[in-house]
């Protein structure tokens, strides 16, 4: 069998159901489909969730009203008493927000499935079977428990010949409470469905071709993958790559069960396969992507060498500022270390190092790149290939740019630098010409 | 400790007999629910088990009493349904999401749903055990999950049924396969219907169990390759639980002289291991008597646990 997943604009308009529901019925297997809410519905039931709590009611009935707009049946009416009760309460909890925003996928899935006809029959997360822990907004499933009851609910559906339509993005407790599985949820349904299934692949239908080997925008040849490892993956998505959440790969990982990602509009185009092992090819460089908005802070100071316990203070110091590192460089002669965070963090992060740090005289001082670029290139094969550091630098040094600071990770899966924003894009191109 | 006792048949009313007898200093049972398939009795100051009338109207359904009782731990002794162990599964899920601790023998629930219960339980912070479910009072899951401490468990074969053994060795002795079922019916060894024990099913069952519990290998009944002994027999032939590469269940001809081929109702467990070669536990595997002291030692290793954590 096969689990296909449709994201908001693949259910969102009758044409995209159809070209959906198409998508299922010339399936030769049998299939479970998993869809998202409709585009831009989620953030409505946020917006009215949030109006209904601060006892806006003009907002809350414009928001309603929108809803209603690209919804109907009995639901909307089971909707309205939550957000009447939101209104009345005058708060909204973690957990009412996950109730509220679950209407989006429980509207959308009896839509789909009266699409699809008689065959088709929808299902709410936990009717399907799966049951999570109370983390409201970012819940986990129990896994064992949720492997149990997707084969004990879902499975027969199939032996019947029926197609389960289940809703992505939304689970239930062990008591019966609603729950939200968080960023990537509907791709982490299903994939859970998959695994407990045994499925053959699971199919993420969106509108976007596959996950490239660049942004189009930089590179404009540069083409979807047509296959790469879930590590590959894994790492790709770290550096923005659009399609995929690394939790949700995780039960795909852990069965070994190929996930396809492909366009909804373009069922011709096969995608990008991602699988248990990487694509034999030429080339060791799978992809190359630019991180954006990134600062760079180098503790400098000759005070700090040989010193214990420096490296443990710095970043203790930076995450209690809330700084999010995406990348670190140190030298062996210890004499800095450099450190690459979101750029919206970076004043917060100066703050606590030159506090912590430069004010008792741990640091002589703490030296700021405002603005530059992460390139990170990313390959399976890079390991144990000899001469692609050479090659790799070669080339951007030929591009005239200016390499600041290199780290690569003892995987050797991804090997990213940093450079000046302005020469971002021309590093990119020209890591992609030299082994893309 | 207040107990809720899930099933009044012969396994039931042994564990209420044991515990009146038991002398542990501190620890006090007590029977604050009883039921069975029709409902639940409930008394806060004890009920005695003896002075049950089945006709007795009940105080609650079965779910009810084991979700809102007043107490520390559920004991799940209703008999075995395989075709049906949906009940079962629904009454463990009731008793750990209201953090009550468990003893469970009853073997439907473990057979289809074992990896999703001990998950439950986990993350509910409550303790499951099921010791009577293999091995009836020889503790074989404990063993077995000692002998696996500090060394690696290569191989694991077993002897899980003491009805199929016992007419196994009858054959051995020259009887045919008919008779030997005939006179184990009339020792009240096999049952009248004796599927679940000829055809291997209640082997396989045990072996899912240890898989789980000792290997930490996930399965269910469905993952065993399962031949009972119908047409087997002559010579020195067992019925023998193996886990391997995969899990099996068949007649084997054996080793007369190895210590492994127990006789009549005994039965064996043999682990090899890496470093300590091959060990072998030999015990009565059935009997309610046998079968509630097991559940009496889970009752108190639970016991010592709860209070060892507070």
């Amino acid at each position: 069998m096969k689990v296909l997943k449709f994201g908001g604009t693949s259910v969102a308009t009758p044409e995209a159901r159809r070209a959906s529901a198409n998508l299922v019925r010339t399936q030769k297997e049998p299939v479970v489909a998993v869809v998202s809410a409709h585009d831009g519905v989620t953030e409505l039931l946020d917006e009215a969730a949030r109006a209904a709590a601060a006892g806006n009611r003009r907002r809350l009935a414009r928001h309603v009203a929108e809803v209603r707009a690209r919804h109907d049946g009995p639901l909307l009416d089971e909707l309205e008493r939550v957000l009447a009760g939101l209104a009345a309460l005058g708060e909204l909890t973690p957990r009412s927000r996950d109730l509220v925003l679950s209407f989006g996928e429980r509207l959308s899935a009896p839509m789909f499935a009266a699409d699809l006809g008689s065959s088709a029959v929808a299902l709410d997360g936990g009717a399907a079977g799966i049951v999570t822990d109370e983390q409201w907004g970012e819940a986990s499933p129990l896994r064992e428990v949720t492997r149990h009851e997707l084969r004990q609910r879902v499975a027969p559906l199939l032996e019947q010949g029926r197609i389960p339509v289940v809703t992505g993005f939304i689970g239930v407790t062990q008591h019966g409470a609603l729950t939200t599985l968080g960023r990537g949820g509907s791709d982490f349904t299903a994939t859970l469905v998959g695994a407990a299934l045994g499925a053959g692949e699971v199919w993420l239908c969106s509108d976007a071709d596959g996950l490239r080997a660049a942004d189009p925008r930089i590179v404009a040849e540069a083409a979807p993958l047509p296959e790469i490892s879930f590590a590959e993956a894994m790492e790709m998505v770290q550096f923005g790559a659009k399609g995929i959440h690394p939790r949700a790969l995780e039960p795909a990982v852990e069965s070994g069960i190929p996930v396809r990602i492909l366009n909804t509009f373009r069922p011709d185009v096969p995608g990008t396969r991602i699988g248990p092992v990487a694509a034999s090819g030429p080339g060791a460089v799978r992809s190359v992507h630019l991180v954006r908005d990134v600062s760079l802070l180098t503790v400098a100071g000759a005070a700090m060498v040989g010193r214990r316990g420096t490296a443990a203070r710095i970043f203790e110091t930076v995450a209690s500022a809330g700084g999010n590192v995406r990348m670190i460089s140190q030298s062996v002669s210890e004499s800095g270390i450099s450190i690459a965070v979101s750029r919206r963090d970076l004043e917060a992060v100066r703050a606590a190092l030159e506090g912590a740090l430069v004010r008792p005289g741990l640091v002589r001082q703490i030296q700021i790149e405002d603005e530059v670029g992460i390139v990170a290139v990313v390959g399976e094969a890079m390991r144990g290939t000899p001469g692609i550091a050479a090659r790799l630098f070669g080339a951007v040094a030929r591009a005239g740019v200016n390499v600041v600071a290199i780290a690569q990770g003892s995987s050797e899966l991804s090997i990213s630098f940093i450079v000046e924003t302005a020469r971002g894009e021309d590093a990119v191109r020209a890591v992609y010409s030299e082994f893309l | 400790m207040r107990i809720v006792l899930v099933g009044l048949g012969t396994v039931g009313r042994a564990v209420a007999e044991r515990l009146r007898e038991l002398r542990v200093p501190g620890f006090a049972p007590r029977l604050v629910a009883a039921a069975d398939s029709q409902g639940a009795w409930i008394d806060r100051s004890g009920l005695d088990f003896a002075a049950l009338r089945k006709d007795a109207p009940r105080h609650a359904g079965v779910l009810e009493a084991i979700e809102e009782a007043e107490a520390d731990v559920v004991i799940e002794a209703a008999p075995t349904v395989l075709s049906a162990p949906g009940a079962a599964i629904e009454r463990l899920r009731a008793a750990f999401r209201s953090g009550k601790h468990v003893v469970c023998v009853n073997k439907a629930p473990l057979a289809t749903a074992m990896p999703a219960l001990v998950e439950l339980a986990r993350y509910n912070r409550v303790q499951f055990r099921f010791s009577g479910t293999v091995g009836g009072g020889t503790p074989v899951l404990d063993w077995a999950a000692r002998c696996a401490e500090g060394d690696r468990i290569l191989g694991l074969r077993a002897i899980l049924n003491g009805t199929t053994n016992y007419i196994l060795s009858r054959m051995e002795e020259g009887a045919t396969f008919d008779a030997a079922l005939a006179e184990a019916q009339e020792k009240g060894y096999a049952e009248r219907d004796p599927s679940m024990d000829v055809d291997g099913i209640d082997t396989a069952v045990k072996l899912v169990i240890l898989a789980n519990a000792v290997l930490g290998r996930r399965s269910v009944l469905s993952d065993v390759a399962v031949r009972g002994i119908r047409g087997a027999g002559g010579g020195t032939v067992r019925l023998v639980g193996e886990i391997g590469e995969r899990l099996s269940v068949a007649p084997r001809e054996m080793d007369p002289r190895s210590p492994f081929a127990v006789r009549g109702t005994l039965n064996a467990v043999q682990l090899t291991l890496q470093n300590t070669g091959e060990v072998t536990l030999v015990g009565r595997g059935a009997g309610g008597r046998e079968t509630a002291t097991a559940v009496v030692r889970d009752l108190l290793s639970i016991w010592h646990r709860h209070w060892e954590e507070r």
